[in-house]
């Protein structure tokens, strides 16, 4: 307020400051004796809102609008994501610790690689250089109990003599989509944690069964510094850190709808919580029925529609006679479920009543 | 916080297919909103925080009260759905073949009914063991349902509009053609149980009657709204939904416009217009004693993705109602 005083309000021909725009209004008018119409613009204010219409007190009567314009500007001059001011913050994204489906593996994977680009024509340094500070990671994260004693550290000698490799290193393979396996060896990556040395023949082929004793559970969640990759807080497929060997054929190409691959809803910042993913695990249920039809038909032909038409010039926003924008929006891919898909309920009945039970 | 009306906390994500308040008088910042973001949500308007949230596997296009802790959802997934909202226990009821659009319940019997787009409807008992207990064809895709004691009007695609005694589903009432010559796009039942308003996509109201008598016939009427004339184009958005007032028996109109608009039926005037959202207004509905409204505000597809892709954020306002929502000579119910 004091600010608007200052800075505004702030009649220009005496020293006076007034609370709120109509107060200086009046004042000059009455004061000055200046017409009504050419009243000096307000000071130091942002164009467009420089005018006396809007009575704002201190931080009362600011018309909604702005108020919403103005949270916008700073998320974006703060580079944040839309929303993250606007909107309450979003709970944690739920990240369900039981093991993943097969399906849902496979769409999560199907996820990361079209993250990490398609190319197998990626040079060596180039999909790792970002992922650099990665490579670093695993051993250390999995260096949890369930390792062997013969964990080498992230600095051991230069030649590893054909034995098993260590057990670090298989978490990260998946990173470099399984196509760069055959590249030759190249150039160690910037940030490669490892002096140079020739990759053992047959270390990574794949299809390569995980070593023995490497005992990372599907599920695992990833160590936090593995995260960058991907967006961060997204709905993390934990999965593709799996070492690739596990899928030893790439999933079927047509098998999960792309939505399973976009997991935010665009704009929606908040929106990496369940909801997408429900609607990816029904459309991994709903996948073999394939991509959703052109559109709805019409049950009845006969009964079919026109809208007449209009004597004077008219643009109608919604033109369609025959169908709905629901029925319309319903065959969109990110919404649409195929009619046979008829799940049993009892699944998600079950699931709803064990959780509902937890809490008992 | 203005006082006129405030925006709820955590809104859906996705657009909003249907906001109901309970109907219960105890209960009267109970709200629903049911979205395309396959949730459920229930609301506290007055604590203005979300209670709790019912997920579902597909976007949910319908739900529906039946007294304060029960509740009907249903959607693309075909399923009707009990939502139990203090336990937050969900009970599939059972499905239709195609997607639920509309749901009601029956103060008088106690059945849920849904409306889908498979042409049929049917009636639900969650209190029986076989939930289930009619399914009736009609000639069309079910748009909208509504219900006033027991005459259930049912909208469906074709400008077709059926209304029925629920105590004989064999056949309906009365079987009429809308009279607006465009899609129907919303219903309501009037409170006092004489008619209901429909609205079409062709910005336009029309309050009819149920009594078939010539006489009564004769009142009813159509007119426009929502639209607006530039540079000698008239613009042209749908009214997306109605709502009539529990109390004074007006009615609120929303449409695509962004508007919302009160008025009196009786006397065939505008009673307010508020100012405009930021957005299309796909459902309002106001609370059991009239002193709110919610408002939501989100893209409803009319112009397909590529609108989607820059429309506003979902939200949800709360408006508080008074004298802007009573007719001008105003007796007593």
């Amino acid at each position: 307020m004091q600010h608007q005083k200052a800075k505004h309000f702030k009649c220009g021909m005496c020293p006076r400051r007034l609370n709120t725009a109509g107060g200086l209004a009046v004042h000059i008018q009455q004061v000055h004796k200046l017409e009504p119409e050419n009243l000096p613009r307000i000071e130091n204010a942002l164009p467009g809102r420089d005018g006396y219409e809007v009575e704002i007190f201190g931080m009362e009567g600011i018309p909604a609008p702005d108020v919403a314009d103005y949270k916008r500007r700073k998320e974006i001059e703060l580079g944040l994501a839309a929303g993250s001011i606007s909107q309450p913050p979003a709970k944690r994204p739920k990240i369900e610790n039981r093991a993943l489906t097969e399906e849902e593996l496979k769409a999560q994977l199907e996820a990361h690689k079209a993250l990490m680009g398609s190319g197998t024509d990626m040079g060596a340094s180039a999909p790792t250089a970002d992922a650099g500070a990665v490579y670093g990671a695993p051993p250390q994260a999995y260096a949890a109990p369930p390792m062997p004693a013969a964990l080498a550290p992230p600095g051991m000698p230069p030649f590893f003599p054909g034995g098993p490799p260590p057990p670090g290193f298989p978490g990260a393979p998946p990173f470099p989509p399984p196509g760069m396996m055959g590249l030759p060896p190249g150039p160690p990556p910037p940030g490669f944690g490892m002096p140079p040395f020739p990759p053992p023949p047959g270390m990574f082929p794949p299809g390569m069964p995980p070593p023995p004793g490497f005992p990372l559970p599907p599920g695992m969640p990833p160590p936090p510094g593995v995260r960058p990759p991907f967006p961060p807080g997204g709905p993390l497929p934990p999965p593709a850190f799996v070492p690739a060997g596990s899928y030893a054929s790439p999933p079927p190409p047509s098998a999960t709808p792309s939505l399973s691959a976009t997991p935010v809803h665009p704009g929606a910042p908040g929106s990496l919580e369940a909801p997408t993913f429900v609607r990816s695990s029904s459309n991994t249920a709903a996948a073999p029925s394939g991509p959703p039809p052109n559109g709805p038909t019409l049950p009845n032909p006969a009964l079919a529609q026109t809208n007449p038409p209009f004597k004077k010039q008219t643009i109608l926003k919604y033109s369609d006679a025959n169908f709905s924008p629901e029925e319309k929006r319903a065959y969109h891919s990110k919404y649409y479920v195929s009619k046979e898909d008829a799940t049993p309920q009892e699944e998600m009945k079950g699931k709803k009543r064990a959780r509902a039970e937890d809490f008992l | 916080m203005s006082t006129e009306q405030y925006e709820l906390n955590s809104p859906p994500f996705d657009s909003i297919s249907a906001v109901r308040f309970s109907p219960s008088q105890n209960h009267p910042n109970s709200l629903l909103i049911a979205s395309w973001d396959a949730t459920v949500r229930h609301y506290d308007t007055s604590a203005n925080e979300q209670k709790s949230k019912f997920e579902h596997r597909a976007a949910v296009l319908a739900c529906c009260y039946a007294d304060h802790a029960h509740a009907y959802s249903g959607g693309l997934d075909t399923y009707v759905r009990e939502l139990d909202l203090d336990s937050e226990k969900v009970t599939s009821l059972g499905n239709h073949s195609d997607a639920v659009s509309a749901l009601c319940h029956s103060k008088e019997t106690g059945a849920v009914i849904s409306g889908s787009w498979d042409c049929s409807i049917r009636f639900w008992d969650p209190r029986s063991a076989a939930s289930q207990q009619a399914s009736h064809k009609v000639p069309e895709r079910v748009y909208h349902m509504d219900i006033s004691h027991n005459n259930l009007v049912v909208a469906m695609a074709s400008r077709i509009v059926h209304i029925y005694d629920i105590r004989n589903m064999d056949s309906p009432l009365q079987q009429r053609e809308s009279s607006l010559r465009y899609m129907t796009r919303s219903l309501a039942c009037m409170i006092d149980g004489q008619g209901y308003a429909t609205g079409s996509t062709e910005g336009r109201i029309a309050v009819e009657y149920f009594d078939p008598s010539p006489e009564a016939q004769e009142k009813k009427y159509a007119f426009k709204c929502h639209r607006q004339t530039i540079e000698d184009v008239d613009h042209v958005w749908p009214v997306n939904c109605l709502a009539f007032h529990p109390i004074y028996n007006t009615f609120a109109s929303a449409g695509s416009d962004g508007t919302v608009s009160i008025w009196d039926h009786k006397v065939k005037k505008r009673l307010r217009q508020y100012s405009k959202y930021n957005g299309a207004i796909p459902s309002v509905c106001f609370n059991s004693d009239g002193s709110q409204l919610a408002i939501g505000v989100s893209y409803n597809w009319d112009e397909g993705e590529e609108g989607a892709k820059t429309a506003e954020r979902p939200a949800v306002w709360i408006r508080r109602t008074g004298e802007d929502t009573k007719p001008k000579k105003w007796s007593g119910p």
